[in-house]
């Protein structure tokens, strides 16, 4: 078999060996760094979409948690406000209530001083009637006639008049 | 016993006759640069077959860790605007290990033949000056060989066409140096193998005699030296010097 030279240049060998490597540049872009690259590069797309995410999640519950704390300070005011008008309104009740208390414990005072005038008076009316029907009979024993009618409506109403006075 | 340490086989010769090129012979080299990149090249699909973004398999990492130390290597010597040499420098680099590696396996290098390496530094050689051309302008290129003095300009032209030479014939020279000295090898272990066993008595001594039982496992001891330091040694030295001298031209 035909042997090349040990050290020499063959152009022909030179030629080929120029495109071997210009292929095998062509070949490893292919199929080594271009699919490499390709997942590399997804996989920092991956990572920056999950911090981006983890970003915004944090805003968002930074959001959060500001309304509720508004929500909070909200509430707080308004408990306050609810209590602060239920004292009042309690304040206010009780006052009409004893207000209302006084006022009726007033009227039923008033009313039983009426009722006692009234008694009063009705007793000192029967005693009236009755002081006259005594006194028409002691007097008609005491002069033993018969007074007439006039006489008789006279005497009872000095005796009256007399008895007012005294009692 | 006779060592014969010759160039690459001619498998078959397509005549072309074509002035200065000659005949077209499909040699060893170019045979064996052939399986090399075949190897490169199902390797690389190999490795990047059934890729995934996340929960990735060993073979997916050491894919991406081969390109990160590609990317890391060129970046860092040449920067940042260098990016698209990746792939060449990678190709190089792959490339002249195979080769050197290749003959681990019985197959004879295609570095161990002159002509890829003067390929392959005249390829670098011309990315050099295309680089200097680009960065200083074609007088600029030109005014650089005079510097500092006119009477430098023999010299400065010298030296610019040593650069391909230099690069061609470190490669080579270490690789055929293996090749030669494996042969070597092989051969003067073969012959005292042959001796020792020969002081064997009789037909026993006869027969052990033509078995180079000596050439079992001593060479490639040897070869850890010769086939892999070097072949990864001389890869290295060349892809370095690639890099450096591309990024040199750049500047100014």
């Amino acid at each position: 078999m035909q042997v090349q030279e040990l050290v020499g240049i063959v152009p022909w060998t030179f030629i080929a060996q120029i495109c071997n490597l210009f292929l095998q540049v062509y070949l490893i872009k292919r199929f080594l760094f271009k699919p490499i690259n390709n997942i590399l590069a997804k996989r920092k797309e991956m990572a920056d979409a999950q911090i981006q995410d983890a970003v915004k999640a944090r805003e968002e519950a930074e959001a959060m948690k500001s309304q509720y704390e508004q929500d909070m300070i909200q509430a707080k005011n308004k408990a306050n406000e609810i209590v602060v008008s239920a004292q009042k309104t309690a304040t206010a009740q009780s006052e009409e209530l004893l207000r209302e208390a006084s006022r009726q414990a007033a009227a039923m005072k008033n009313k039983a001083e009426a009722d006692i005038e009234q008694e009063k008076r009705k007793a000192v009316n029967e005693i009236k009637d009755e002081i006259g029907g005594m006194a028409m009979e002691i007097a008609g024993k005491v002069i033993e006639r018969e007074i007439s009618e006039e006489d008789h409506a006279k005497l009872i109403d000095d005796f009256i008049a007399n008895v007012g006075e005294t009692s | 016993m006779d060592l014969d340490i010759s160039g690459a086989k001619v498998y078959f010769t397509i005549p072309t006759d074509i002035p200065i090129l000659g005949d077209l012979q499909i040699s060893e080299t170019i045979v064996v640069s052939w399986i090399v990149m075949l190897l490169i090249t199902g390797l690389c699909i190999w490795l990047t077959h059934d890729l995934k973004v996340e929960n990735i398999s060993k073979r997916q990492a050491l894919a991406e860790m081969l390109v990160e130390q590609a990317n890391k290597f060129v970046v860092g010597n040449m920067g940042e605007k260098f990016r698209h040499m990746i792939p060449f420098v990678a190709a190089l680099f792959v490339t002249s290990v195979v080769s050197n590696l290749i003959s681990l396996i019985g197959l004879r290098s295609p570095t161990a033949d002159l002509t890829t390496e003067a390929a392959w530094a005249v390829v670098v050689f011309i990315m050099i000056t295309a680089q200097k051309i680009k960065t200083g302008g074609f007088g600029g290129y030109l005014k650089g060989f005079t510097t500092p003095i006119a009477i430098m300009t023999p010299f400065n032209v010298l030296s610019e066409l040593a650069t391909p030479i230099s690069m061609a014939c470190r490669h080579f020279g270490n690789i055929l140096s293996g090749v030669v000295i494996n042969g070597l090898i092989y051969g003067a272990l073969a012959v005292a193998s042959s001796a020792l066993l020969g002081l064997l008595p009789g037909v026993l001594g006869n027969v052990l005699s033509q078995i180079p039982i000596l050439d079992v496992g001593i060479p490639a001891v040897l070869s850890v030296y010769f086939d892999w330091f070097s072949g990864f040694m001389q890869a290295f030295i060349f892809c370095m010097l690639t890099v450096m001298y591309i990024a040199n031209a750049a500047e100014e």
